[in-house]
């Protein structure tokens, strides 16, 4: 039983990390045993500091540590709650992010072979992000998506920090698949616009249709223009530089639309019926 | 007032009628819908959870409207769904995955939304496989992984979908301990084709069978409705609509009983045998 009690200069000096080790030591052996001496410390001590040792604590006995990718964002200055949310985004994971990789260089080595191939690649190439944006919500991809559809999560900015996340690994792959493609170097940047304004009216028309309807809608116009454009050999209707115009200033119409109706906008991600 | 409210639902995916015309009502405590394979109860608790909305009928939840935007956020705001094939991302540890279900909950600030996720993580005897990864996890951790995201953030309605399926008895128990407890003070509505389940957590049962509501009320109810229907005998009677050899080697007789028979007390199975049976020998002579 303990029959003496540190003294109250002892206990200050203590709580304030002063004390030399071997009377912390002592203390703290003491301190173990003595109901009466730890409250006499509690009153010395700053409970927001023990709030916040406790939680450093806690964090790391029970939150594991972080994979790679939100590691990463989390350097370049993305909130590690919007990390969380890119590092479930179906897309990335290898085996579809390879398939669109395998895919786009093939298609690239093959256009220096053939220039109808080459025409191929251009068409191609914006279904490669457009079709990662649809995996990003498919719901056979998405395992979590009947959790995430009952979640009060803002639609709107989900859709966006995915649609983000995929462009930001899709388009890097295209542009590498594109730098094979034989002729004018505008080429490997011709279906960058594009891309852009398709991914953009896909973003537009989830506000009446999921994003695997509106994606799907969008390949399905840009194949049905484009194909018969690419056939006959015209590629400037669709890529060169009046075309190309036209598609910024589609991209930069949706930009500015969804900026204007983020908040009122309904977007549905997959709410059926 | 009524949590949940259901008024005449109807819903068709393709030629497929799913709900025609579903009534239900339920308030604070366990509510149980109990039906066979293909009844209905995953369409209607999709609804109840806000996933799915109605071809006709209104659905009404914490007394608003989820086929208005804003209402289906507060509705959301208060409500925990845990699906019958609830997904994860096995990648992820527990404690992971709980915390990215956390963030959709619109819990961004880390510190709390941590402290929550430890207290649901405990709540549901998960602290020992906090940091594991859920692909290394039994069926039944990861169902308790699926509770235990539902009970983020203290809903005031808890949606379970067939909650004890895949469960041994052991974990069973354990899960109706933990929905038991979940049911003070909040709706639960959950489903389940297991009468064992439903007799021992619900206050209140629909019946769903065929896309209709047979039956509503409590399971006493349900069980009186089979008083006088259920009898034992040396062998199987022709016109039982259900019996079986039980372990003392009589038959237990459910159905219209002969003059004489041995009357037994009836079960909630069979009540539900007898209520299922009459709607399929309705549809069958329609």
């Amino acid at each position: 039983m303990t029959v003496w009690h540190l003294d109250p200069e002892t206990i200050r000096r203590y709580a304030q990390g002063a004390a030399p080790p071997q009377l912390a030591a002592s203390a703290e052996a003491h301190l173990i045993a003595c109901a009466d001496c730890r409250a006499a410390l509690a009153a010395h001590v700053d409970a927001r500091r023990v709030d916040t040792i406790w939680h450093e604590v806690a964090d790391r006995v029970d939150a594991p540590r972080r994979g790679w990718p939100e590691r990463a964002l989390s350097r370049l200055g993305v909130g590690e709650a919007t990390a969380r949310l890119v590092a479930a985004t179906p897309t990335l994971r290898g085996p579809w992010l390879l398939a669109v990789a395998g895919v786009l260089v093939l298609t690239a080595l093959a256009a220096q072979a053939d220039e109808r191939l080459l025409r191929t690649f251009l068409v191609v190439a914006p279904l490669g992000p457009l079709a990662g944006v649809a995996v990003a919500f498919a719901g056979g991809l998405d395992r979590t998506r009947e959790i995430g559809l009952a979640a009060p999560y803002s639609a709107l900015r989900l859709l966006l920090i995915r649609t983000a996340a995929v462009l930001s690994v899709t388009v890097p792959i295209v542009a590498a698949a594109a730098l094979a493609l034989p002729g004018s170097p505008w080429r490997a940047v011709a279906w960058l616009l594009p891309t852009a304004a398709l991914t953009g009216a896909a973003l537009a028309l989830t506000a009446r249709l999921t994003p695997v309807v509106a994606v799907a809608v969008v390949a399905a116009a840009w194949v049905l223009v484009t194909v018969p454009i690419a056939v006959a050999g015209h590629v400037d209707a669709a890529f060169g530089s009046g075309a190309q115009i036209f598609w910024l200033a589609a991209a930069a119409a949706v930009a500015v639309w969804l900026a204007a109706a983020r908040d009122t906008v309904a977007i549905n991600l997959g709410r059926t019926g | 007032m009524s949590t949940v409210l259901v008024n005449g639902v109807t819903k068709s995916f393709g030629r497929t009628t799913a709900l025609d015309g579903v009534d239900l009502e339920a308030g604070p405590g366990v509510t149980g819908l109990l039906g066979p394979n293909g009844a209905g109860k995953t369409t209607l608790l999709r609804m109840i959870a806000t996933v799915l909305a109605p071809d006709r009928g209104t659905v009404t939840l914490l007394g608003r409207d989820p086929s208005r935007p804003a209402d289906r956020t507060r509705v959301r705001q208060r409500l925990g769904y845990l699906p019958q094939e609830a997904g994860f991302h096995r990648g992820f540890t527990v404690f992971e995955f709980v915390d990215y279900v956390a963030i959709l909950k619109e819990m961004t600030d880390r510190r709390p939304r941590h402290d929550e996720v430890r207290r649901v993580v405990a709540l549901a005897g998960l602290e020992p496989v906090s940091g594991k990864r859920i692909r290394a996890l039994s069926g039944g951790m990861r169902r308790r992984v699926g509770l235990a995201q539902a009970l983020l953030g203290n809903p005031d309605l808890l949606v379970l979908d067939e909650p004890t399926v895949g469960l041994d008895p052991e974990q069973r128990l354990r899960f109706r301990e933990m929905i038991s407890h979940a049911g003070e003070g909040r709706t639960v509505v959950l489903s389940s084709h297991q009468t064992e389940d439903v007799t021992a957590l619900c206050a209140r049962i629909a019946v769903i069978h065929q896309g209709r509501t047979r039956f509503v009320g409590t399971p006493a109810e349900l069980t009186a409705q089979a008083a006088g229907r259920v009898w034992t005998d040396t062998q199987r009677a022709p016109a039982a609509l259900a019996a079986w050899r039980t372990g003392d080697g009589t038959f237990r007789n459910v159905g219209d009983p002969p003059p004489g028979a041995d009357l037994i007390p009836p079960t909630l199975e069979d009540a539900y045998l007898l209520l299922v049976g009459a709607s399929e020998r309705e549809v069958t002579a329609a």
